[in-house]
């Protein structure tokens, strides 16, 4: 079974266990939902060649092409379908940009890449469990439309992952997985009900993120259009100044000057975290988990310098997303995410209900 | 082969749902005599029901212990979804009844954060309790097309009283409207018994006969059909016809539109290619509440709430 800390308090238990833990041995490779780890004999280059011939499988139209487990899993959004339905219908060609990251321990890869579907560009987030050399778990993200199309095309024209997500952390400065998964929950407890008064030394100096492609962080480019109000995106800042009375957060703002501003508040609920992908020796972590908008409440809050502000949708939705995160020295530097729109309170067909509902880390 | 394989499992489940439907509940007297809630009854758990949504506040409900509760195909818990931004009630509200069953349903208008949206709901009352309360919200942001200004008065044919000795049995009214989801499924109007008048609104919008300007021209319901324009509706499955309020002739389906969004046109007689529409751009379902107003055992009146889900999402009650 995966892990789940169990507990009132997710994220006091969770670092009471960092504690208790941080000293011992690391735990065995973490098995996947479905159990039944064995010790991984796919290294990185056996990894990705899975992903490949997933690839290739799926621009064919043809999964039989696959080494497959008999009882292999896979889903779309969140929805578990036959394999060969779904995006394996309409994929119509490869993508420039691709993006590996290996877990040999846990025997599993996660790849974030560039495709076509029916002639427009789309983003697919990946996971693939390999157990004896057959792939067994297969979960898919498929970010589409307007929400990824120029995102896409950035990543195009980008061509390959930042180098800094690629380099290899030097051996002496390695953590355990726990601890990469500890600072990478940091950044979905600091987000959920944002009350910029947490402490987010968590973040680099020289953090960046893009969702979808699109660098929402740091960003000085307009990106047009309306926000969650209906109201004109206001032009970014490059600066979180409180003096200015913000009431939403600019995408020109640093990681940690989203944080501080407390105006991510409206990100109601992050639940459902699963840290399924680890690779100590580039120091990545990669994420699965829902961002809940409830939309209610949550949007009248007040800020860090006791402004009270109305931000945020004003209806229900969640955010399915897959994070991708670079630790450095316990700190976050590069992020990157692909999210798709789905229901409110949607489930990853992954967890039970209560791991759904649930915003304490699983891995 | 995948596909074959698939559609085969799809008409065995869709055969086996209507088949369920015909013999799990044998048809009884309209105005069952043992119905411990009555349709006024049923319409007061829906008020209050509405009343509670509006004021954030389930306790304020009758609720059984494990009450179930949805929203657009998710499970939550009472209180949460359009329960934390509903904001007022409007004008509209189509009530529709099976007291044998103990089913109470609604078409209503709401306002969300002051943006109205169209809520259809579905209560189950037993033992004066509310035991499930099954929902869909078409908000602008979660459907391709909505018009809730057009939602003013209900329309009078949904209010009519079919007198008793013309009252069909529940398994011939569900057998009638599984005829229009087959007719979608093999874009053929001639198989579904339509009034030659018949009208179809959705998500507060006339979408056949269609509007003169409109690409297909003021086609009746049935002539849409047989254009094949709806072919990317590949299946209609699962189909569940949870309330038949005999009295009114009225039929409310929950069905799942799969829209696998493999080719994005089709050739239509006459018309040339055409686009097939919004829902073959990508693999997307949409969830939908119909309700059907079936008259001299013809569909005279359509009326349906429609959300756009991910591709097979789960309406929740399978």
């Amino acid at each position: 079974m995966r892990k789940t800390i169990l507990n009132v308090s997710a994220v006091a238990v969770f670092f009471g266990a960092v504690v208790f833990m941080g000293t011992a041995p690391l735990p065995a490779a973490p098995a996947g939902p479905q159990g039944g780890s064995a010790p991984s004999s796919c290294d990185r280059s056996c990894l990705n060649s899975f992903v490949d011939q997933y690839v290739d499988a799926l621009v064919a139209h043809d999964p039989s092409r696959l080494p497959l487990t008999k009882f292999v899993k896979y889903t779309e959004n969140g929805q578990k379908l036959e394999l060969g339905d779904g995006f394996w219908r309409t994929a119509s060609g490869k993508g420039a940009y691709k993006f590996y990251v290996d877990d040999t321990e846990a025997g599993q890869v996660g790849f974030e890449g560039t495709l076509q579907e029916a002639g427009h560009p789309v983003l697919i987030a990946l996971r693939l469990k390999v157990e004896n050399q057959k792939i067994s778990e297969i979960e898919t993200i498929v970010a589409r439309g307007q929400m990824a199309e120029g995102g896409a095309a950035n990543l195009e024209k980008l061509g390959k992952p930042r180098a800094a997500f690629l380099e290899d952390i030097p051996p002496a400065e390695r953590v355990s997985r726990l601890e990469l998964i500890k600072t990478a929950n940091r950044y979905f407890s600091g987000m959920q009900k944002d009350d910029g008064k947490g402490d987010y030394s968590f973040f680099g100096d020289d953090c960046n993120r893009l969702e979808n492609g699109m660098q929402t962080t740091n960003n000085m480019t307009p990106f047009g259009g309306t926000t969650s109000n209906g109201t004109p995106r206001p032009a970014p800042t490059a600066k979180y100044d409180p003096a200015t009375n913000p009431t939403t957060y600019s995408a020109g703002w640093s990681c940690r000057d989203q944080f501080r501003s407390g105006l991510l508040h409206f990100v109601s609920w992050i639940r459902d975290r699963r840290y399924m992908i680890v690779d100590q020796e580039r120091g990545i972590v990669w994420g699965f988990g829902f961002f809940d908008h409830q939309a209610g409440d949550t949007r009248n809050f007040e800020t860090p310098d006791g402004r009270p502000v109305t931000a945020g949708p004003t209806t229900p939705f969640t955010w399915e997303i897959a994070e991708i995160f670079k630790v450095r020295h316990g700190q976050l530097h590069e992020i990157e995410a692909v999210l798709t729109q789905g229901p409110y309170g949607m489930c990853s067909g992954w967890s039970g209900y209560e791991q759904c509902r649930s915003d304490q880390p699983q891995w | 082969m995948v596909t074959m394989a698939r559609k085969g499992i799809v008409a065995a489940a869709a055969a086996g749902v209507l088949l369920l439907a015909a013999f799990a509940r044998p048809a009884k007297p309209a105005a069952a005599a043992a119905a411990e809630c009555d349709r006024e009854c049923l319409n007061h758990f829906v008020d209050q029901y509405l009343d509670a949504v509006v004021a954030h506040d389930p306790s304020k409900l009758p609720l059984a212990k494990n009450v179930k509760f949805t929203e657009d195909g998710v499970r939550l818990e009472p209180g949460d979804g359009l329960w934390a931004t509903a904001s007022g009630l409007g004008g509209y509200k189509l009530y529709f009844d099976e007291p044998a069953a103990g089913a109470a349903g609604v078409f209503a208008l709401i306002q969300e954060n002051g943006t109205p949206a169209i809520l259809q709901a579905r209560l189950k009352i037993v033992g004066m309790k509310i035991t499930e309360i099954e929902t869909l919200v078409a908000r602008k942001e979660t459907t391709a097309f909505l018009n809730t200004d057009n939602l003013t008065a209900v329309r009078p044919a949904f209010l009519e009283t079919v007198p008793p000795a013309d009252r069909p049995s529940r398994a011939e009214m569900v057998a009638m409207v599984g005829k229009y989801f087959d007719g979608i499924e093999q874009g053929n109007g001639d198989i579904v018994p339509f009034d030659k008048d018949c009208i179809r609104i959705e998500n507060g919008i006339q979408t056949c006969p269609g509007s003169p300007t409109s690409p297909l021209g003021a086609l009746s319901c049935g002539a849409q059909l047989s254009t094949k324009i709806f072919t990317y509706i590949q299946s209609i499955s699962p189909r569940r016809f949870p309330i038949v309020d005999a009295e009114r002739g009225l039929v409310l389906a929950i069905v799942r539109f799969n829209h696998p969004a493999t080719s994005q046109t089709v050739e239509v007689p006459g018309r040339g290619k055409m686009t097939k529409g919004r829902y073959s751009q990508w693999p997307n379902s949409t969830q939908i509440a119909e309700l059907f107003k079936v008259k001299d055992r013809k569909i005279k009146e359509i009326s349906a709430v429609i959300v756009t889900q991910p591709y097979k999402a789960p309406t929740g009650w399978e």
